[in-house]
């Protein structure tokens, strides 16, 4: 969503989307604070979306047909390194990061509005925070805790808003 | 407690220096105090020592906590030399803001935080404002971490023994990005103010975040730690080559102090690239050269810049000789140390380097020119940062030392 969506509404959903799933991914590995402050980080983000700006979907605009066929790669090549390339548990998660963190540093290369980019920097904090229960030790709930902070955080910023005519 | 305080001291400095700015005089007083207990902190935190007050497992290594210390020298030198017309307050307040992030990145206890905090470092640093666009200033340093996020998943999973070397991939691949050096060049817009500009990563926060990712990066991948370090050599000689080259066919004088501070990367990527001792002694030499002379002089250089005015005084020609890394600067012992090392590794390695090295006579000529006639206040800045690198560089080895070398 947040590859294909141009106004804040789908970005929004984009970000509602990542942190559900990570809040998930999270919570059937026992991480139940972790996963529950992603949620909170996400939503929060989601409120931080639509409260302010122009409120629309801009979903798939003209000449978003590259970006379309970006999300399906990416999603397909991530399914081959985590279930395929990669072996042992957590084959789910492995999937969720890969493709999260992917996507989110195309959509920072062609994004050029403000608002679509700091999503996609939301979105890569929640996958870091997913991306910490990989590791062979207990990261704690410091990870989770500052990246739900970065993911609330970041769609605060000010952005300039373009104007209509 | 020390490593807690090292963060919380300068990020209060910041916060109470940004509340006072309508009263700059207080402002410099409260937060100059804070800074300076902060560096108490920094001094005083045993390197290696753990400390778990907050329930985050904190230390500091020897090697960042000299280079903390060499980046609060730096920002003193430049608050307390600034040039004319600078708002000292606002410079003070965001140098404070860097070094907290810089410390919480020196303390913290795995390349998961590091990463999230470089993130956050990121969004404030694009929050800042400047004459580029938001995403542009935040394309970069985000790219960086989703790269450097990437390398951790792929030195976490188990599978192929291939997907180390994609981890080594993505984390040289993510350092590069964040530093801003080829194949990443941040951005950047020769008329925008040092602290919003890709400066501030190169220069100011990029040593600590450097050596961070470095070392965690070995200890991560140990099985593609060589390949680790042919990639960090290989991208050190291309920005030794292409930096020095660009930094004195370039057009604009401020885009030629980037691109030197590019070429003086491509010196430390080299040394973080040989694992010798000689290597990590140049790379704290290179580093300390960067904090403490080449920022402060770039710093005052940009009204001469601006100014379009160039002096061929003996100042000038010191400060070139100084950039150059010529004897007896801390520069000139940081190449015989990477040549040493390079000679332990593998010979024509050294030849490389060597053949290299001349080529920061003809900018840094150029850039000690630029610097204008410095009088007054600056002159003694400017004295200063020289005297410093003559004292490192006849007698390094206390400050090696205190890097645990």
């Amino acid at each position: 969503m947040i590859v294909l969506a141009d106004g804040r509404r789908g970005l929004a959903l984009g970000i509602g989307l990542i942190a559900v799933g990570l809040a998930v991914l999270a919570w059937t590995t026992g991480m139940w604070l972790g996963g529950a402050l992603l949620l909170a980080g996400g939503s929060v983000s989601i409120v931080a979306l639509l409260r302010t700006g122009r409120q629309d979907w801009g979903l798939m605009p003209a000449g978003s047909t590259p970006r379309l066929i970006l999300a399906a790669v990416g999603a397909v090549v991530s399914l081959w390194l985590a279930a395929s390339v990669t072996t042992g548990p957590g084959a789910p998660l492995r999937f969720a990061v890969i493709a999260v963190l992917g996507l989110m540093a195309a959509r920072l290369l062609q994004g050029h509005s403000a608002v679509a980019v700091l999503a996609a920097a939301a979105g890569l904090a929640l996958a870091l925070a997913g991306a910490s229960a990989l590791g062979p030790n207990d990261a704690g709930l410091a990870p989770y805790l500052l990246a739900a902070v970065i993911a609330a955080g970041a769609t605060f910023l000010p952005v300039p808003e373009k104007r209509g005519a | 407690m020390e490593p807690e305080l090292a963060v919380a001291l300068p990020a209060a400095g910041a916060v109470v220096t940004a509340a006072l700015r309508p009263r700059p005089r207080a402002a410099l007083l409260v937060g100059g105090a804070l800074g300076a207990a902060g560096l108490a902190a920094i001094l005083l935190a045993a390197p290696g020592l753990t400390s778990d007050q907050l329930g985050v497992t904190l230390s500091i290594s020897a090697m960042n906590r000299t280079l903390l210390l060499a980046a609060a020298g730096s920002l003193a030198l430049v608050v307390a030399f600034a040039p004319p017309r600078t708002e000292r307050a606002s410079l003070l307040t965001w140098g404070l803001a860097g070094i907290a992030g810089m410390a919480a990145i020196a303390v913290a206890p795995d390349l998961d935080m590091v990463i999230l905090l470089t993130l956050a470092i990121a969004l404030l640093h694009a929050a800042l404002g400047g004459r580029r666009g938001l995403a542009a200033r935040l394309r970069a340093p985000a790219l960086a971490v989703a790269l450097l996020g990437v390398g951790l998943v792929f030195a976490r999973v188990e599978g192929s023994p291939l997907l180390a070397r994609f981890a080594a991939v993505g984390l040289a691949a993510g350092l590069a990005a964040a530093l801003g050096t080829l194949p990443y060049i941040h951005e950047f817009d020769p008329e925008e103010l040092t602290a919003a500009s890709p400066i501030a990563w190169i220069a100011f926060l990029g040593p600590i975040l450097g050596l961070a990712i470095v070392t965690r990066a070995r200890e991560l991948v140990p099985e593609a730690a060589a390949a680790f370090g042919a990639m960090l050599i290989g991208l050190g000689l291309l920005n030794i080559l292409w930096g020095s080259l660009a930094s004195w066919l370039t057009e604009k004088g401020t885009s030629a102090w980037h691109y030197s501070f590019m070429a003086d990367w491509g010196l430390v990527l080299c040394a973080f690239g040989i694992q010798v001792a000689d290597g990590r002694a140049a790379a704290v030499l290179i580093l300390y050269g960067i904090l403490l002379g080449r920022l402060p002089l770039y710093l005052w250089s940009r009204q001469s810049l601006r100014e379009r005015v160039q002096n061929d005084r003996p100042i000038n020609l010191l400060a070139a000789a100084m950039l150059a890394g010529s004897a007896p600067f801390a520069g000139f012992a940081a190449r015989v140390f990477l040549l040493r090392g390079a000679t332990q590794l593998y010979w024509p390695l050294a030849l490389v380097i060597a053949i290299g090295l001349l080529l920061w006579l003809p900018p840094s000529l150029r850039l000690g020119r630029s610097l204008g006639w410095p009088r007054g206040k600056l002159a003694v800045g400017a004295g200063i940062a020289l005297a410093l690198s003559v004292a490192i560089g006849i007698y390094p080895q206390p400050l090696l030392s205190l890097a645990g070398l």
